[in-house]
């Protein structure tokens, strides 16, 4: 059902822990325990070093790309507290901002849609949540959210750009109605959702459904719907898919997508937000689709480049 | 966060389109690797490329079918359609050697324009299947010619294999052919061989287009088939016994005809050959019972029915959505069950089968399909028609996905671009103009960057970019990019710093013309009209300086700023000597 096109050798001296690739395809930015981030350039199956990355002093946990309407630009953040942000010019790759505004690991970094410029929200340990945004000319304008999660954040995820369900009856060539959302997940087994108002950050919902500590959080891409999806998963092995469907976005549903046998690390949406992908401490990455009943379905099972079809709900086999 | 628990983990993370990248956990012993995964789609191979571009263009052809008539009316134009599509499918068989995949796809397909889209009633539909069979087994005319080509075919070991192979496709005028050849060499037997050659030419076959009507071909085939069994009883071909199993199968006989599974070869040929020979009059509601039951009869005991067989079962079940199904399941890519259902579609066979976003089964599939077309460099062009043709979220889906083609070229984003202006997508076409005009302004191509921004409408970058313009006029004292610059026009307005660019341009110009009077009014009124930058005014007065020195008299008035001190006595000098000059003039003009 899958099979491996190209392994890049990144030559990192430690674990790996985020890999992602930039907007095209084109280039593969890598970070590790090892202290480094590394990009590649990915096209045609080959893999060139393009940039090895220096300047963080311990283990990097994520990278981000930003739209590249603004340049090559990459977020990456570690557990030395630090967040980089990373600019190439000319073909060489400098710091363009270093951010040392939290006490504690900073533990996920994600761009915000581009409509809104640059601006690059911050999870950290020490429980705060920060976001950078690029005022010009070197300049960074810092908000922070502090005590958003007890113990720490370990999640954030930004919202579409556009309230769900502005497109439909909105005459085109109308500006769309814009909102600025984020959700994060954190140690308080929490996932909330945050939105600015007035120039201020305020707490605008909070979901309970796991019981452990919420590893990843993620916010699916519209696609014009008057529906706003999260999935959420935990250390308790769960997955949560929260859904949304009035516009003012007061009351979500939280649907169980599955409960695993250990801990759930990651979930990411694809494009065009209708494949969850999960991955799990099972070393095992299953993908997640909607059937037509609503309810999710598991339609593949990829572990390590073998591929399987398996179903794991009991509702009827969606399309491949 | 550290990862404390004992359970490996195995990292993810999308591209566009869907290419997964792997990140392992590297422990002492490992290798670092991060593996790029894309799912088993065929769109990769180059000769399925060719299905895809054709069929392409038969797919805007069929949406753009006139609404305006009523179905039935158009039966005979999707009754064509679905032949193109067949043709392009075989075509393309020829250049593949490895067809099987290919040979099933048109095999269903061929099926289904036979039971869905032409709709064959009770008479035809026998004659239909008929030829259905006889396309998908032509290694019978290969047999034949080798036979043929022998020197005694009558001699030739699968002499009687091709005769009784004819007779199982109900090709019977050239089964006498054949046994003609037999006849001649056994003139013993020559009345059994007439015998034969009479119940063979006198079998008959419903004519769909002649006056005759089901009821009375139903009548006269009976009538046969009582003489051939007759002929059977009587033991007329007893003495010989190819000839006798050629009149049981004529009669219809069940065994002998699973005696000749291997001439047969499928089941469904099997089922076509049955009701050739006991039902021609079936009917389409009759199907499903002779079906399901010769396939049971055909395969023995240990055989499971593989996936194809499933297929053309729930297709003579007439349950369409079944088919799509197992279709969706069986094949690796959409491209298939995207077309067909949409045919489908548009002969309105399918009831809306709501899936929970709303979509239906159509619009689910041409997204699936076309959003598979996205990640192929060239091919992501087609997907845009299909696309367009998904009334629900064709239009979503193709801003999420044009967004990540990428813009390797001028001429590659200008496609792009034309795409989204056609569209009225003016967020793709704002972000993608800002990235040219980012990319530009990084490879220092000023005039690039200006009019990327300019088609961006994009007033920040404008602003930014001119302000660049006019830096390297200072360092370098001219302009680059003189024929873009010359010719905004009304684009001049997108920003105050464009619109001084323009000007100042033009301020030059006149100057170089020498049209000076014009040069020193846009001068002053540039320097009044406050959309100089303030950085700026110290060269605008120094500009001013060469008017000054002019012989005619220019007036001008400018507000006194803090100016270096040098320049300031330049002015000074100027200043005066024009003063002088102008005093000078007056005096002499008034003595």
């Amino acid at each position: 059902m899958v099979s491996v096109i190209n392994t890049v050798d990144t030559s990192h001296e430690d674990m790996i822990h985020d890999a992602q690739m930039d907007y095209y395809g084109t280039r593969l930015a890598t970070c590790s325990s090892d202290r480094t981030v590394k990009i590649f350039d990915v096209r045609n199956g080959g893999q060139i070093l393009v940039a090895d990355l220096r300047g963080h002093e311990g283990p990097v946990w994520q990278v981000a790309w930003a739209h590249p309407m603004f340049g090559n630009i990459l977020a990456s953040c570690s557990y030395d507290r630090k967040v980089i942000i990373w600019k190439e010019d000319n073909g060489s790759w400098d710091k363009m901002y270093e951010y040392t505004g939290h006490e504690s690991s900073v533990n996920s970094v994600c761009w915000g849609p581009y409509e809104f410029g640059l601006i690059l929200a911050c999870g950290s340990s020490d429980g705060a949540i920060s976001l950078l945004t690029f005022t010009g000319d070197q300049q960074w304008d810092v908000k922070k959210i502090s005590n958003a999660h007890t113990i720490g954040c370990n999640a954030v995820s930004w919202a579409p750009a556009v309230v769900p369900g502005s497109l439909i009856d909105q005459p085109s060539g109308q500006k769309p109605n814009y909102v600025k959302r984020f959700v994060s997940g954190g140690c308080d087994n929490l996932v909330k959702l945050w939105k600015e108002e007035d120039g201020q950050w305020k707490e605008d919902q909070k979901l309970e459904a796991h019981s452990d500590w919420v590893r990843d959080v993620g916010w699916a891409p519209s696609i014009g719907l008057p529906t706003s999806t999260i999935a959420s998963c935990s250390q308790d092995g769960r997955v949560f898919i929260w859904t949304c469907d009035d516009p003012a976005g007061n009351t979500w549903t939280p649907e169980l997508l599955h409960k695993f046998n250990d801990v759930v690390w990651h979930v990411s949406w694809s494009i065009t937000g209708n494949i969850l992908a999960v991955s799990g401490g099972d070393n095992k990455v299953t993908l997640w689709k909607e059937s037509m009943d609503g309810r999710w379905a598991c339609i593949s099972d990829v572990s390590k480049g073998q591929g399987a079809v398996s179903t794991i709900t009991d509702t009827q086999q969606t399309e491949q | 966060m550290c990862q404390t628990s004992a359970g490996t983990h195995l990292g993810f993370a999308w591209g566009p389109g869907d290419i997964l990248v792997y990140e392992t956990l590297y422990k002492a012993s490992g290798c670092p690797c991060i593996h790029e995964v894309r799912k088993d789609e065929d769109i990769y191979s180059p000769i399925l490329r060719k299905l895809f571009n054709e069929s392409h263009h038969i797919f805007v052809g069929l949406q753009t079918i006139g609404e305006d008539l009523p179905s039935k009316n158009k039966k005979p134009q999707f009754v064509s359609i679905s032949k193109n599509y067949r043709s392009v499918i075989r075509a393309c068989m020829e250049e593949l050697q490895q067809v099987s995949i290919l040979l099933a796809i048109e095999l269903i397909w061929n099926l289904c324009e036979v039971l869905f889209i032409d709709a064959a009633p009770a008479g035809s539909l026998l004659l239909h299947l008929l030829d259905w069979v006889r396309l998908h087994k032509a290694d019978v005319d290969e047999k034949a010619r080798e036979v043929l080509q022998s020197e005694s075919p009558a001699e030739h070991h699968d002499y009687w294999n091709v005769v009784v192979s004819y007779v199982l496709q109900g090709r019977l005028e050239e089964a006498r052919q054949m046994l003609v050849k037999q006849a001649t060499l056994q003139p013993a037997a020559r009345s059994m061989y007439k015998l034969m050659d009479t119940l063979l030419s006198k079998m008959p076959f419903y004519n769909p287009g002649g006056t005759q009507t089901l009821t009375e071909f139903d009548v006269k085939w009976r009538h046969w088939h009582e003489e051939v069994d007759r002929c059977l009883q009587d033991n007329s071909f007893a003495s010989n016994k190819h000839l006798e199993v050629i009149c049981k199968i004529l009669v219809g006989d069940e065994d002998t005809l699973l005696e000749h599974k291997d001439l047969l070869s499928t089941w469904y040929h099997f089922l076509v050959t049955r009701l050739l020979f006991c039902h021609p009059t079936v009917k389409p509601t009759e199907l499903h019972y002779y079906a399901q039951s010769c396939l049971t009869m055909f395969l023995d005991s240990r055989s499971v029915p593989e996936p194809l067989d499933s297929i053309l079962l729930a297709a003579f079940e007439f349950d369409i959505h079944q088919v799509i199904k197992d279709c969706s399941i069986a094949l690796n890519n959409w491209w298939f069950v995207a077309h067909l259902t949409d045919l489908l579609d548009h002969c309105k066979l399918l009831q809306s089968h709501n899936l929970h976003f709303g979509s239906n089964l159509r619009e689910f599939l041409l997204l699936e399909y076309a959003s598979g077309l996205f990640t192929h460099h060239s091919l992501w062009q087609l997907a845009v028609d299909y696309f367009d043709h998904c009334p629900e979220f064709g239009r979503v889906y193709l801003e999420l996905q044009i967004e990540r083609v990428p813009l390797d070229t001028e001429r590659k984003a200008l496609k792009v671009l034309r795409i989204c202006e056609q569209r009225q997508m003016s967020e793709q076409v704002r972000s993608i103009c800002k990235i040219m005009a980012m990319r530009a302004l990084r490879n220092n191509r000023l005039g690039s960057a200006l009019s990327w921004s300019i088609r961006a409408k994009d007033a920040a970058f404008a602003t930014l970019i001119s302000e660049k313009f006019l830096q390297d006029y200072c360092a370098r004292g001219t302009f680059s990019d003189l024929d873009l610059i010359d010719n905004l026009g009304p684009a001049m307005l997108l920003s105050d710093r464009l619109t001084f660019l323009g000007k100042y341009r033009e301020f030059h110009k006149l100057y170089g013309e020498k049209r000076s009077g014009e040069a020193a009014k846009l001068l002053l009124s540039l320097m009044t009209a406050k959309i100089a930058p303030r950085s700026f005014w110290m060269t605008l007065l120094t500009d001013a300086l060469p008017l000054l020195e002019q012989k005619e008299v220019v007036h001008l008035s400018f507000q006194d700023e803090d100016t270096e001190l040098t320049k300031v006595e330049l002015l000074r000098l100027a200043l005066a000597r024009n003063l002088a000059r102008a005093i000078v003039k007056e005096g002499t003009v008034e003595a």
